[in-house]
């Protein structure tokens, strides 16, 4: 049995952002052990193989972060990241397509494509969207002495440099849809991009984060190319660990942290859960302890009132958790699911993407009304992955019959906001598959029950319970607004990751700028904090973001 | 537009090529064990895993979707005491701790009698007292001795390479606990316990606690698994957590001393030139050379898929023809219920037992179920083992309490008459029967899930372990000892230079004994002039100087 273990740095829960954090941290040399409750370590990035032969996701699916530092500074190609071409991917046959209404595909005009290309920086000489990705997500906030303006903020700096025409003060006074209104051209094309933000994080409709969300779908679309990663990106999170591993972390599954141990306003260590795996319950930190686990279970519950005031505690729990709780469906079926007439080519995808009024229809629905439902299925909205066998190119889909579309997203509330208690969909499964199917039934022609083999769903309410972290069941844990965007993510007293209590930082979704998504982005900014505070030095493969401004009277984490 | 043109390179990934000391096809128990242990000996080694997922037959997932976690496949492991990995590596470091209950094996009868097998002999020995006097007294004495087989021979034995009959039956003669042993090796498990036993309660809980794994209960020549699977029914540990952990210890191991692994990587073809491996081809089009492949799978898809029958040198020829599968694989059902199964019985410890058996009266029962079985066939009088993982493990719950996980497994044909996509919902139906017949509480209102796994998802899951064989082959004298899998082969190496094997096809077979993978890391340190940090476990020398020194 391990007596009085210490290690430099003690991470609580082993989500994508903790164990990232954990390889750079191990990287620069220092000694880290990361805690996870479940069996397995992965967070919101899991597999899973219902039935032998079908693997799904009940969660993440796609690689947003191609355009992370983290590629590189860790390394990830050595630990086995491999990506995998797929259909969705390519863009010609995509902008072909155009995009699916109820009366069937509507064009995307040139109009469409310019806007779109120039936004997101690909008119360029030489493109700049990797620029304006890393700008947008991978910097950490400005310190609180700095007056944030549009002069400074990352992505309007990139804009500044390299397309000075999109600049503008208004540009931070916008939501997307007044974005795409200057840039864009055809209506159905537009909701279509609003409903990919909105499920990607930032949603198409709230003000002053036009530009964060209009990245969030860059980041997927163009930059990334829908890329899944082989084995889903729960391997991807495997070659993030395995990078950890290799540095030394040392990472204990069904280690479930019940206290985060806190003497004279310095937080010392963890304490475990009676039913931890291991003998001694307690792990000391020597430099720092960090929370990768969400931000209203680490103050309310592993820091406790008794370390915390009111009036910040309030704060944590009003962090508005709308906006992105995702009732995801998986489908095995005989046949492949064969599209209506009217939608040729389309392989997955999001629908109907008529006119905007069906995307406020469900902002109403999910985010006002906050019940099961109310509109019908004709209209309801969805995004799901191809129909074909979704890993097509994999081996592991080796059931011989079927086919899987997995996972199909249907919006929802957040499960503890809605108007009938958290488990009302819960309760509604049924009712929510005849839901599914008929919405989906719009642009499939065979989502019967003589080609359905089976069939799962997993609520937000089970997210929430499979994975403590996801509160609310949602993708970026908490609303992407400008409210909890940037210096004021979660809220503004947090927005450095530092904490009130001393050696406690926050390196979670919910907590943390730029929020949701396994980008790597998260840790790589926090990284920027922690040599502030002289807890590490990283060696020669470590940059900055160029847009980083350090803090007075830290180190500052450039090179010198 | 490709988008290539336009950003260029977005992000690296592992390299097409790429060069390794080792490479080891499939990260079940026994790959991982032979991995953790050349990497830490300094060899750069690769692992190639085909499923999304280390772990092959240690896999704890969440199967029972969504919220509720199962061990699949192996639960329990009965070799944790003889593993010499539970000395070499420092588990504690993965926070890795067993459980290994007093109630091993509770056995309920349809009469509302019961049984008991317990880690500690006294409780069985109370137990059977029940039943017969005779037989309690006689199990009281025979356990101790076979006991002793399995601590001084059988344990240690794991762990070392085979070794011919005859040279082992010299070696065994050395003492009278060997001569012991090799009498009872002569018999079969069906004649060794009727001709101890009397009483067909007693009889039906010790034949089908030595057999399940997979002994055929009229095979002669086999007997030593007697004492040695009843000594393991003795000993039966959960890995606290999941049986998964082992497989994620054992693979951080191997991380943390410079080795890859990669998963969702299909080994499609073994590279060979001039008679020596030279590397693996995966399905994605990657390569990894190496000069030292070694595979964890059965003989057919090393030799005869990976290889190529073509190359494979004259000696070979029909090498693998006529690998038996085993003869039996597994039907198991999995289940979330509200209440753990209530067991009606006289003895409430039952309850509190590891593992519960029923639907066998007597031994006839439990030999007309394996009969069946081996014809291909069920009737509504089989039995098997149930046990209910939560009540082990809060880990496996995440989901809505109350809840519990549990799981009834049973022997079943890998061809079944009408076929199982047919059977298998049929059988469902009459395996919840049976259960709640001796659990009255496992009815409808109380299970809220169930999952059935046949034959075919276990081969689905584990394409290696063909015709559902968990053991990837039959236990046979002519498959066990030093003819796993054969004479040339059953040392690791092989005659392809540079092909070794660490799998349970090979000596000293399968379950979690991660016995095949020590050996073969043995075999291939050695063979690479590696030097080796690992000694012996103290067991394991006692026995090599005892018999062989
Ligand atoms: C439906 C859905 C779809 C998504 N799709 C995508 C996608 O396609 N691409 C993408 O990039 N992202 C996607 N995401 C988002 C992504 O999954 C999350 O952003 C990511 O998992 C957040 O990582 P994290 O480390 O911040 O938190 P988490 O993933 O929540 O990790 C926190 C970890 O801490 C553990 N934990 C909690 N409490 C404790 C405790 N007390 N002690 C010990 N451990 C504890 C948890 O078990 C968990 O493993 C999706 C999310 C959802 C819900
Ligand atoms: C239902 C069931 C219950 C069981 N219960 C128990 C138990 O309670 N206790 C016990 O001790 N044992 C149990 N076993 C048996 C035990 O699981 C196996 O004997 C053991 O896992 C064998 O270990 P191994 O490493 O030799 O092979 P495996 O565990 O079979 O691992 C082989 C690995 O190779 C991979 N692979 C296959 N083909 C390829 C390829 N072409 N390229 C790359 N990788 C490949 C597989 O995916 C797999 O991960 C059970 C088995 C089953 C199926």
């Amino acid at each position: 049995m391990n007596k009085e273990e210490k290690f430099d740095f003690v991470i609580v829960g082993g989500g994508p952002n903790g164990v990232t954090l954990a390889a750079y941290l191990s990287k620069c040399g220092a000694s880290v052990c990361v805690l996870e409750e479940r069996p397995e370590a992965g967070g919101g990035c899991e597999n899973t193989e219902p039935i032998a032969g079908v693997r799904i996701n009940p969660h993440a699916m796609f690689l947003y972060g191609g355009a992370a530092p983290g590629f590189d500074q860790l390394e990830l190609w050595r630990y086995g990241f491999r990506g995998q071409p797929n259909r969705l991917g390519d863009l010609t046959e995509d902008v072909g397509r155009g995009c699916p209404t109820t009366s069937g595909n509507y064009p995307i005009s040139d109009i469409d494509q310019m806007g779109y290309a120039k936004v997101s920086g690909l008119l360029g000489q030489p493109p700049f969207i990797r620029e304006l990705l890393r700008a947008t997500f991978w910097c950490p906030p400005h310190p609180p002495e700095v007056e944030v303006t549009a002069h400074n903020i990352p992505y309007m700096q990139v804009y500044k440099k390299h397309q000075p025409d999109v600049w503008s003060e208004e540009l931070l006074e916008m939501d997307m849809f007044d974005l795409m209104d200057e840039y864009l051209d055809t209506e159905p094309f537009k909701v279509q991009q609003a409903v990919i933000s909105w499920y990607s994080g930032a949603a198409g409709h709230w003000k002053g984060v036009a530009i964060p969300a209009w990245m969030c779908n860059v980041a997927l679309v163009i930059y990334s190319r829908m890329t899944v990663p082989r084995g889903g990106m729960h391997d991807y999170f495997h070659a993030v660990m395995r990078c950890a591993v290799a540095h030394g972390t040392v990472v204990r599954t069904c280690c479930k942290v019940e206290e985060i141990m806190i003497n004279d306003g310095v937080a010392v260590g963890v304490r475990m859960a009676d039913t931890a795996t291991c003998g001694e319950k307690k792990i000391w930190a020597k430099k720092a302890v960090i929370s990768g686990v969400d931000v209203r279970q680490t103050f309310n519950k592993l820091v406790g009132p008794q370390h915390v005031d009111r009036g910040l505690l309030q704060k944590v729990n009003d962090i508005s958790l709308k906006g992105g709780s995702i009732y995801v469906s998986h489908i095995l079926s005989r046949e492949p699911l064969k599209v209506k007439d009217k939608f040729p080519g389309m392989v997955g995808g999001c629908y109907p993407m008529d006119h905007r009024d069906i995307y406020y229809d469900h902002v109403a629905d999910v985010d006002g009304r906050k019940g099961n439902p109310s509109i019908p299925p004709e209209r309801a909205m969805w995004l799901s992955t191809p129909y074909e066998r979704f890993d097509w190119s994999d081996p592991q889909v080796s059931r011989p019959e079927g086919h899987i579309m997995s996972p199909i997203y249907h919006l929802v509330p957040p499960p503890e906001y809605h108007v009938d208690g958290p488990d009302a969909m819960n309760k509604w499964k049924d009712g929510m598959w005849d839901y599914v199917v008929k919405s989906m039934s719009e642009v499939y022609t065979n989502l019967n029950s003589d080609n359905v083999i089976a069939h799962w769903a997993n609520s937000p309410y089970d997210s929430t319970f499979r994975n403590t972290g996801l509160i609310g069941g949602t993708w970026c844990g908490t609303r992407h607004c400008d409210d909890q965007w940037g210096e004021r993510r979660p809220i503004p007293e947090l927005a450095r990751y530092r904490t009130p209590i001393d050696g406690l930082y926050l390196c979670n979704q919910t907590a943390c700028h730029p929020g949701g998504l396994f980008l790597m982005a998260i840790p790589y900014n926090l990284m920027h904090i922690m040599i502030e505070d002289g807890l590490v030095e990283p060696g020669e493969w470590w940059y900055p973001s160029p847009w980083y401004i350090p803090e007075q009277g830290k180190n500052p984490a450039k090179r010198q | 537009m490709v988008m290539e043109d336009l950003l260029g390179k977005t992000f690296d990934e592992f390299p097409m090529q790429t060069d390794w000391d080792a490479i080891i096809i499939g990260a079940g128990p026994n790959g991982l064990m032979t991995g953790a242990y050349l990497a830490k000996a300094g060899a750069r080694v690769a692992v190639i895993e085909r499923r999304y997922e280390i772990g092959g037959g240690l896999a704890t997932e969440e199967v029972l979707f969504p919220c509720y976690y199962s061990n699949i496949h192996a639960i329990y492991h009965m070799m944790v005491d003889y593993m010499p990995a539970v000395q070499d590596f420092d588990l504690d470091r993965h926070a890795i701790t067993w459980i290994k209950p007093n109630l091993q094996t509770g056995m309920v009868f349809e009469d509302g009698s019961s049984l008991l097998m317990t880690r500690m002999v006294e409780d069985t020995v109370d137990s059977m007292h029940k039943f017969s006097h005779k037989d309690a007294v006689a199990y009281g004495r025979l356990i101790r001795h076979w006991n002793k087989m399995m601590s001084d021979i059988l344990g240690p034995a794991t762990y070392l390479p085979p070794v011919a009959s005859v040279d082992l039956m010299v070696a065994l003669q050395r003492t009278e606990i060997g001569r012991e042993l090799l009498e009872v090796n002569e018999r079969s498990p069906y004649d060794l316990i009727t001709s101890h036993f009397e009483n067909e309660k007693i009889r039906a809980l010790l034949l089908y606690s030595a057999c399940m794994w997979g002994l055929d209960p009229n095979e002669t020549g086999v007997g030593l698994f007697v004492p040695l699977l009843l000594t393991r029914a003795m000993s039966k540990a959960y890995c606290h957590g999941g049986s998964h952990k082992l497989a994620g210890a054992l693979a951080r191991e191997i991380l943390r001393n410079g080795g890859v692994i990669l998963e969702a990587a299909q080994v499609n073809k073994i590279n060979t030139q001039n008679g020596n491996v030279t590397g693996v081809e995966l399905w994605e089009g990657r390569t990894l050379n190496a000069k030292v492949v070694i595979s964890s799978l059965d003989p057919h898809s090393t030799f005869y898929d990976l290889i190529g029958k073509d190359k494979l040198p004259k000696s070979m020829d029909n090498a693998f023809e006529n690998w038996l599968y085993d003869k039996w694989s597994y039907y198991t059902l999995h289940t979330v219920s509200k209440e753990q199964p209530k067991y009606k019985c006289d003895d409430p410890w039952v309850n509190e037992s590891f593992m519960t058996v029923f639907g066998f009266e007597n031994e006839q029962d439990v030999v007309a179920h394996w009969k069946n079985v081996m014809a291909g066939k069920l009737d509504k009088k089989f039995g098997g083992h149930a046990t209910c993982e939560s009540f082990w493990d809060e880990h496996l719950v995440r989901g809505p309490k109350p809840a519990e996980i549990s799981f009834f497994q049973m022997h079943a044909p890998y061809d079944i008459e009408g076929g199982w996509d047919k059977k298998s919902g049929e059988l469902q139906e009459e395996v919840l029967a049976k259960w709640e017949k001796v659990a009255p509480n496992m009815n409808r209102d109380n299970i809220m899930m169930t999952m059935a796994e046949t034959p075919k998802d276990i081969e689905i899951r584990l394409p290696n372990m063909r015709r559902g064989g968990i053991k990837h082959g039959d236990y046979t004298p002519m498959q066990l000892g030093f003819n796993r899998p054969n004479i040339e082969c059953s040392s690791s190496n092989t005659p392809i230079g540079g092909l070794y094997l660490c799998g349970a096809s090979n000596y000293p077979g399968g379950m979690v004994t991660g016995g095949p993978g020590y050996i073969a890391a043995n075999k291939v340190a050695e063979d690479m002039g590696l030097q080796k940090w690992w000694k012996p476990t103290p067991l394991m020398d006692r026995y090599l100087k005892t018999y062989f020194g």
